[in-house]
């Protein structure tokens, strides 16, 4: 087992805690500091074991039925790698994933928005990343919504990603948005980080990159993102 | 060379509840039940103004009731209790209110605690904390509560013994997580 160092998050290269128009940011963002803290063993272990509490395995997203109807919608694959700092993979990790539908609503009760459920879309579920961190899910292109409750806006299309990691430290979780899409110009969170060289690169960290076609029996459009998990190696203690 | 962290962002308003349900239990593991003393620990997660929050996700990680991790580096995971999850996650419901079933957790060199990790709208990156219990302080010096130096933000993090919130035979411990606002919950650097 690897033991890892964990650094405090660069705020260089997360979004901001506090987003201009973002309401919600304002109520719940703690006034007062947070308090820096030794990490120990407590913090530096976790949940390794919860592929086998949830029994994840493979994910596609696009059929509530295995041979049933596909969603409406664009069949897509979302696939990359999940590393740590290093670059080695984090192996048999759980990654949840969690969508709205073609048209932009969410199978969840607090979805007010008046646009119409599939009944062929769920729009969640988790794997497990392989040996080498790589993980993969088919799924439809989901659709634009309206923000009714924090201010205003349209979130542009975006799949939400949430990692369990090889540590209570390096748990992640982000959404991740679609390129060329012109509501990205003026969504709230993908624009809440900061701005600058690295800024910029950063941005581009949330966005999928287009990836090549296929066409055959099944055909659909391949999206890529990767993800880089808090956590380097410990250098190895001289004897 | 290095890589760059990949940035986080909010869960937002949907995290589908069917990720929380059924982890609210630490309980019950592959037919067996946890050895130690069962608690519930339950509280309201509360946002300006005392105003309740709906939909927000706890994540816990703790020690069995003696102290062991099921993870690669605690020494002592071979022994870890086949009949606890070491980890559990809940959701707030339209009031508020967040309730795990688990058990008072041992030490394993420091006060007996548990990870408290908060998500939801409204938090682009997680919030951190450790709860204690009140009653099982002991008198060592432990490196993460020694980071808070203020009696009363001492206080605010531990759970304190509430019968009110008993249930099947577990003594309940109640912890408020105030987000923002009078009483705020000391939170930890991530
Ligand atoms: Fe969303």
């Amino acid at each position: 087992m690897k033991s890892y160092e964990y650094s405090p998050y660069d705020d260089r290269t997360q979004t901001l805690r506090q987003i201009d128009k973002y309401n919600a940011s304002f109520r719940r963002v703690p006034a007062s500091p947070l308090i820096p803290r030794p990490i120990t063993l407590s913090e530096s272990t976790g949940p390794v074991e919860l592929p086998r509490r949830w029994n994840a395995g493979k994910l596609d997203l696009s059929r509530v039925a295995e041979n049933g109807p596909r969603a409406v919608g664009q069949l897509i694959r979302v696939s990359g790698r999940v590393t740590d700092e290093d670059g080695s993979p984090a192996a048999g990790v759980v990654m949840e994933i969690w969508q709205a539908n073609a048209a932009g609503k969410y199978v969840h009760a607090m979805d007010d928005h008046a646009a119409p459920l599939d009944p062929n879309f769920i729009g969640q579920g988790r794997l497990v990343t392989d040996e080498d961190g790589r993980y993969e899910a088919f799924t439809i292109k989901p659709g634009a919504y309206p923000v009714l409750y924090s201010g205003w806006w349209w979130r542009p299309p975006h799949i939400h990603f949430s990692i369990l990691g090889l540590s209570w430290m390096n748990r992640f979780i982000t959404q991740i948005f679609f390129p060329g899409e012109p509501l990205n110009e003026t969504d709230l969170l993908l624009n809440g980080v900061p701005s600058g060289s690295l800024g910029n690169d950063v941005r581009e960290r949330l966005i999928f990159e287009h990836g090549d076609t296929v066409m055959g029996d099944l055909s659909y459009i391949n999206f890529r993102r990767d993800f880089v998990l808090r956590g380097h190696r410990r250098t190895p203690e001289l004897a | 060379m290095k890589r760059v962290v990949s940035p986080c962002n909010t869960t937002g308003p949907y995290f589908p509840r069917e990720f929380s349900d059924g982890n609210e239990d630490l309980t019950r593991r592959d037919g067996a039940t946890a050895r130690g003393e069962h608690i519930i620990l339950a509280g309201r997660v509360l946002e300006l103004e005392a105003k309740p929050t709906w939909n927000m996700v706890l994540e816990i990680w703790q020690a069995d009731a003696n102290g062991v991790y099921r993870h690669p580096l605690d020494p002592r995971s071979a022994e870890v209790d086949p009949g606890f999850w070491n980890w559990g996650r809940a959701r707030t419901n339209q009031d508020g209110w967040y309730r795990f079933r688990t058990v008072l957790p041992g030490g394993n060199l420091r006060i007996p605690h548990i990870n408290c990790a908060v998500l939801g709208i409204g938090l682009t990156r997680r919030l951190v904390t450790t709860i204690f219990f009140a009653g099982n302080m002991g008198a060592a010096p432990d490196p993460v509560l020694d980071c808070v130096v203020d009696p009363e933000l001492r206080r605010r993090l531990i759970a304190r013994r509430d019968p009110s919130l008993d249930a099947d035979g577990a003594a309940g411990y109640g912890f408020d997580v105030i987000l923002r606002g009078e009483g705020e919950t000391p939170f930890f650097v991530d």
